[in-house]
């Protein structure tokens, strides 16, 4: 008797605490969420199934987008409020131009853990091209030019001198069959991507991302300027949703320290989501293989961030006037690597 | 070199066009094709010129083509059918180019029947640039330029005004009274006919059969503008005519 | 008399009918309209009630062409994109014309093409850019076929359609005069054709200028189409103007050429 009535009690003070920690309970506010179908992305789609969202007073919804670009420019345009996308020339831009602002990080690269992979095609890894050390004068394919593809192809050629010739195909659709068919040399790519290809036979794994750019911020958490600055309170409730679908994902995937059941239980949930289209054995695997670290508590590593940024300036992709101010808000989240 | 037709018939799918057509065309001779509208003078004329097959009977030449003729069976149209990005000089070449003539020889006949036809001073004109006689005549200087055995013409002065219509007949009878030629002229006009005609060949309406020939001996140069007996024989031609061409009139053009 | 008064009272002036409906040349609108709206853009910019975000302040745009043409840039973006229009089209163009022709000429050729063409016209080429990256490499040789594919159907429309219209009566004064089959086409059907070739050719050009943009979307680092598509990855918005720019100036000096030739080939038309 006493102990359901301690029960209801402390279920009572429970319900008060979330209702103090999130504000306007009674009238959720409505958030769009820009998401695309990329395990990195499995923050935004946890905090959607678990309900922290609605926890922290928001009405989410997920607004899914074929890539990066359009996803900043929906934000800049306030059709959607939140993002994860890579740091890339086009972000830096529209930060510069006062229409966004990033706030925290997500998916980084982490020395242990299996991050993103240096591909080569079989035709370039059977003429010798068997480590990132050969990357000098090859075809290395990207999306557009100031991609993270750009990014990452040019740091780790530069780390053995090499300088390789970058081939823009726009989507990542276009660039696995370029480099399945030989058209181009190497790439690299998020590993739910890289070992299924590698496995295939077309293509070579030649070397791991993390061995080149330990604590590589690969993306981040970004919102509107107007946002990040005179809505702190939308802003830390959607981070604190969002690191709590983080930590689950981190908890049941990376470290795998919540048991089998939780990490099946996410990746039921990342399912709807990603490779949607296959069966859930079939899916399971690639999103299992695909697991990297999302920053706990949405943390960033300025040190990472920083580099990419005078990498951008350095190759005259940005203007040279952006300062880490320019598009960095660090007032939400722990700085790291600083 | 003369042509002979061999009762001729001729068909457009399930309607009978001609029926029986037996005509000689002699060497030197204008021969005139007249009847009402739709009687099949320039199917006919196209069956002597090989741009059809007649259904029935035979066109004959009979005898050799003279020597330098290039084309024995030359036709001149009613829309004269000059090509407009060729000028007047052009328009008569394109005729002799296919030739591989000696060098000069070209030029010389070029030269010859465009002086022939009055209208050296516009070799270097475009088409649109004549009136409807002008151009006529270059199409009878191209005709002219291939030296035919037989000149085909289908209705040539049709598409041209009254007074134009005149002077080109004058043109026509000082061309063939220089040098004789060969024609079979079509034409639903019978003034044209009498006074161009050595013969004139009434067809009836259709399925067009040959109603007479009429013969018309004064020599070319000698038919005037108002000749009592070529009036007559317009008359005569005119009363063959008129009942043909009344029924004619009244058919249903599917009919 | 009464006559007279009641004339003068019913005396109506006719009313003019007739205007309207015969468009006249009006030479300084076009260039004032185009004036009128970049002033607009560059006070709206400068003043602030368009931000940056939405326009490229024009005057920004233009640094950016002489800064581009400057730097040698401009060059080295225009040369590759010229050369794969004008190989592209030569080959779509050259193609399409041929096989207008022979259309337009043997029952059975058009019996066969016609619905092959049908089906190849609404095909949106750019979608089959990956299949020709894999026939015909990443290289130019993609970007030329692209070029080559979109600008033939439009050409072999064009031109069976123009040599359909070639006057019969000419053709017919050509078999009468004992033409070869040769000398007919080359001499009457082609001429016969050209105008409607011509206009086809202004629609195939301008499809190559858009396809260029596609062309250059797979592997090329440089052409005025990888730079527009760089600038918008990259959201600068004054390189991104500045390319449409250049392709803007590019159809317009096409069309001026094409002008040109037919001015040249059609002559005679006055």
């Amino acid at each position: 008797m006493s102990s359901l009535t301690r029960r209801g009690t402390l279920g009572l003070i429970g319900a008060a605490a979330a209702g103090l920690a999130a504000p306007a309970l009674a009238a959720r506010r409505r958030v769009v969420v820009g998401a695309m179908n990329l395990t990195s992305h499995a923050g935004s789609f946890i905090a959607l199934e678990r309900g922290y969202f609605a926890d922290a007073g928001l009405d989410a919804e997920l607004k899914f987008f074929q890539a990066a670009q359009p996803m900043a420019v929906a934000i800049a345009s306030r059709d959607a409020d939140f993002g994860v996308t890579a740091i890339s020339g086009g972000l830096l831009s529209l930060a510069q131009k006062g229409a966004v602002k990033v706030i925290g990080g997500a998916l980084s690269e982490e020395k242990g853990i299996d991050g993103q992979k240096i591909l080569a095609s079989d035709a370039a890894f059977k003429a010798g091209l068997t480590s990132p050390a050969g990357l000098d004068g090859k075809r290395f394919g990207i999306t557009t030019a100031g991609s993270s593809f750009h990014y990452m192809g040019a740091r780790i050629a530069a780390a053995h001198g090499g300088r390789p010739e970058f081939v823009p195909l726009q989507k990542v659709g276009a660039v696995i069959g370029a480099l399945k068919s030989g058209q181009i040399d190497a790439w690299s790519i998020v590993p739910h991507i890289a070992k299924p290809l590698a496995a295939s036979g077309a293509v070579h794994i030649i070397g791991n991302v993390a061995d080149y750019l330990p604590g590589y911020q690969v993306t981040t958490v970004f919102t509107s300027a107007a946002n990040a600055g005179g809505d702190r309170g939308l802003v830390e409730a959607f981070l604190q949703a969002f690191s709590r679908g983080v930590a689950d994902y981190n908890a049941a995937m990376v470290d795998r320290s919540a048991g089998e059941a939780a990490m099946q239980a996410v990746v039921d949930i990342i399912h709807k989501y990603v490779y949607a289209d296959q069966p859930r054995e079939k899916a399971a695997v690639s999103i299992i293989n695909g697991s990297m670290r999302l920053n706990e508590g949405a943390a960033i590593n300025l040190a990472s961030v920083r580099d990419q940024l005078e990498w951008f300036q350095s190759e005259g992709l940005v203007d040279a006037g952006i300062t880490l101010e320019t598009f960095l808000d660090t007032s939400y989240v722990k700085v790291i690597g600083a | 070199m003369d042509i002979r037709l061999e009762a001729i018939g001729h068909d457009y799918g399930r309607t009978e066009v001609l029926r029986d057509i037996t005509l000689d065309i002699p060497s030197g001779r204008i021969v005139c094709l007249v009847g009402p509208s739709g009687c099949g003078k320039s199917t006919l004329l196209r069956l002597i010129g090989g741009l059809e097959r007649p259904a029935r009977g035979r066109v004959l030449m009979l005898g050799e083509p003279p020597a330098d003729c290039l084309n024995p069976l030359t036709f001149v149209f009613q829309d004269f059918a000059l090509l407009p990005w060729r000028t007047v000089r052009g328009n008569v070449a394109l005729v002799l180019e296919d030739h591989r003539l000696p060098p000069g020889r070209m030029e010389a006949v070029i030269s010859d029947v465009l002086a022939r036809t009055r209208l050296s001073d516009f070799a270097g004109a475009l088409p649109r640039q004549l009136s409807g006689g002008m151009k006529q005549r270059v199409a009878i200087a191209r005709a002219l330029a291939v030296n035919p055995a037989v000149m085909l013409m289908d209705e040539p002065l049709s598409a041209l005004d009254a007074q134009t219509r005149e002077l080109l007949m004058d043109d026509l009878v000082a061309l063939w009274t220089r040098t004789p030629f060969t024609a079979v002229y079509v034409t639903h006009n019978l003034a044209e006919a009498v006074r161009l005609g050595h013969r004139v060949a009434v067809l009836s309406r259709r399925p067009g059969r040959i109603r007479e020939v009429v013969e018309i001996d004064r020599p070319l140069g000698e038919r005037g503008y108002a000749d009592a007996d070529l009036e007559r024989i317009q008359k005569h031609l005119w009363g063959l005519m008129r009942d043909e061409a009344r029924a004619a009139d009244e058919e249903l053009v599917d009919g | 008399m009464a006559d007279t008064a009641a004339g003068m009272a019913a005396a109506v002036e006719v009313p003019f009918r007739g205007g309207g409906f015969a468009p006249r040349p009006k030479r300084w609108v076009g260039p004032a309209t185009f004036l009128a709206l970049i002033a607009l853009a560059e006070w709206g910019t400068w003043a602030g009630w368009i931000s940056p975000l939405t326009l490229p302040r024009p005057s920004a745009v233009v640094e950016t062409l002489i800064a581009l043409a400057r730097s040698g840039l401009m060059f080295d973006h225009l040369l590759p994109s010229l050369t794969r229009l004008a190989v592209g089209a030569a080959l779509g163009v050259g193609a399409g014309i041929a096989v207008g022709v022979l259309i337009g000429l043997f029952s059975h050729l058009r019996a066969a093409l016609v619905p092959l063409v049908a089906a190849l016209f609404p095909i949106p080429k750019i979608a089959l850019l990956p299949l020709f990256v894999i026939w015909f490499g990443i290289d130019e040789g993609s970007k030329y076929a692209l070029i080559a594919f979109g600008t033939f159907t439009p050409t072999v429309v064009a031109t069976f359609g123009a040599v359909d219209n070639v006057d019969r009566s000419l053709i017919r004064m050509g078999q009468s005069f004992g033409l070869s089959w040769w000398s007919i086409v080359r001499k009457i059907v082609l001429p016969g054709a050209m105008p409607g070739i011509l206009s086809g050719l202004r629609i195939s050009l301008a499809i190559a200028i858009i396809l260029l943009v596609a062309a250059e979307m797979l592997g090329a680092r440089y052409g005025i189409g990888a730079y527009i598509l760089e600038a918008g990855a990259l959201y600068d918005l004054e390189r991104l103007f500045a390319g449409v720019v250049i392709l803007s100036l590019l159809g317009v000096l096409t069309s001026a050429a094409i002008g040109a030739l037919e001015r040249r080939l059609l002559g005679w038309r006055g």
